[in-house]
């Protein structure tokens, strides 16, 4: 259950990720379909960050002494993230139903509540779910992979911004 | 934190002749002094990043950047529904000029319109009837050919034109506009008004960010969080800074434009002692001042007192 969240979790942020990426570089009115497309440029650039950690959680799993011991730590460690991440992401997502109300000035409300200081505060609480997770199973190879998930995470924006136009 | 005096940059990086609209040269150093007196240190660095010849400012380089800065403001405009804000005051005046027996086309003139984001919202949502002429007016080439491309590629039945908005042919049923009252303070605010007195010309609109304690704060998280453009940050931050009080609006219309009655849309939100970020400045003819706050239904409790 703690990596399938962490994954349903990866595609929801690089996907909200890829629409902050192509806000405000096209002013046509008709957008959706423009947003759609930066939506799944970066849920696709989130399966393949997805899917780095997986391989070095695969690797870390074949060449260790005692890989019971190292799931152990990885889902205590997944755990604590969620623990940060999951009412972050709650918070947001309950933004937008609220935004499904077809009122100007409830829209805005969220806006100002939740979407602006939720973008402006996601670096911050990025890395506070990734120190909790390292605090809960201190070891080298649970540092790594936090330190590979952050770069991803902080990074997001700029690389998917490379993919547009060229690969996605 | 904010910055505390104007202008905004993008008022200080390009100058026209108001009479012929002709682009006069900038030049760079000059203007970088004139920050760094005011003591606006991120303006002056802002400008010292604009390529310049001669010292004076590459007009391309100056257009590509307001063009820049326009598609994010208009990211921050559609978050914010303001086109739906727009529309939500022209029904109920429409519905009344329209009773009151304007002759169709009526004509929506947008002034300052930038790429033109509210007259294409409206041309493209179409919600307001086809009985409109919706127009857009800047001073600014780039931008106004930046407005026409982008409602060509859409089919959007709307015109753009460098001109002053006040000294088109044929004179708005409504003017309309967004974020430009701040850019004038004292006198020119009243003569900015003082022009809506022509015939035909039936009311205004104005939006503009609402003078409050939050509003700098609140602007400035906003733009932290989703401009870009260094410019954009700086000048939407100021442009909270340097809004105008809901009376000193009121003031400035009713000496500028005696022969309209006007108001305040929308100060607070839900009646409560919270301040929305935008208000508007609604002026009518006496003749349709009834009308209208009938028309506005049980919005009418967001009009202040309109004379």
């Amino acid at each position: 259950m703690i990596p399938f969240l962490l994954w349903a979790l990866a595609t929801l942020d690089t996907a909200f990720a890829g629409y902050r990426e192509a806000a405000g570089r096209s002013a046509l009115i008709e957008k959706r379909a423009y947003y759609r497309r930066a939506m799944l440029r970066g849920a696709i650039f989130g399966q393949m960050a997805a899917a780095a950690a997986g391989a070095f959680i695969g690797a870390f799993y074949l060449i260790s002494s005692d890989p019971a011991r190292l799931l152990n730590d990885l889902h205590r460690a997944g755990w604590r993230m969620l623990c940060v991440y999951l009412p972050y992401a709650g918070v947001t997502l309950a933004a937008f139903l609220v935004r499904l109300v077809p009122s100007v000035d409830l829209r805005s409300l969220t806006s100002v509540l939740v979407f602006g200081p939720f973008t402006l505060i996601r670096p911050a609480v990025a890395i506070a779910g990734g120190i909790w997770a390292v605090a809960a199973a201190p070891r080298a190879e649970v540092l790594f992979l936090v330190l590979l998930v952050l770069a991803l995470m902080l990074s997001s924006e700029r690389i998917i911004g490379k993919l547009r136009g060229r690969v996605l | 934190m904010f910055p505390r005096y104007g202008p905004e940059i993008s008022d200080a990086i390009i100058s026209f002749d108001p009479e012929t609209l002709e682009r006069r040269p900038v030049s760079k150093q000059k203007l970088i002094r004139r920050f760094n007196l005011l003591g606006n240190r991120t303006a002056a660095r802002i400008i010292e990043q604009i390529p310049a010849r001669d010292d004076l400012l590459d007009p391309a380089a100056v257009d590509r950047l307001l063009i820049a800065a326009h598609y994010e403001l208009q990211r921050m405009s559609e978050e914010f529904q303001h086109g739906q804000r727009v529309a939500e005051i022209l029904r109920p005046l429409l519905l009344v000029l329209r009773q009151g027996g304007v002759r169709p086309p009526i004509r929506i003139v947008d002034i300052g319109c930038g790429t033109g984001f509210i007259v294409r919202w409206l041309a493209a949502h179409r919600t307001l009837g086809p009985d409109l002429e919706l127009v857009g007016a800047d001073y600014n080439v780039a931008l106004v050919e930046e407005a026409r491309r982008l409602a060509a590629a859409e089919g959007l039945p709307c015109a753009f034109v460098v001109a002053n908005a006040f000294q088109l042919a044929e004179p708005a049923s409504i003017y309309l506009s967004m974020g430009i009252l701040h850019h004038f303070r004292g006198r020119h605010l009243v003569r900015l008004f003082a022009q809506h007195n022509r015939e035909g010309t039936c009311a205004f609109v104005h939006f503009d960010f609402q003078a409050s304690v939050l509003a700098p704060f609140g602007s400035w998280l906003f733009h932290a969080a989703r401009m870009r453009q260094p410019l954009a940050r700086h000048d939407g931050v100021l442009s909270a800074v340097r809004a105008h009080k809901s009376r000193d609006l009121l003031e400035a219309a009713r000496a500028g434009a005696p022969d309209f009655v006007s108001a305040v849309y929308g100060t607070r939100l839900w009646g409560l002692p919270i301040p929305r970020a935008l208000h508007a400045l609604v002026g009518v003819r006496p003749v349709y001042r009834e009308g209208f706050v009938r028309a506005l239904g049980r919005r009418a409790a967001l009009l202040g007192s309109i004379q």
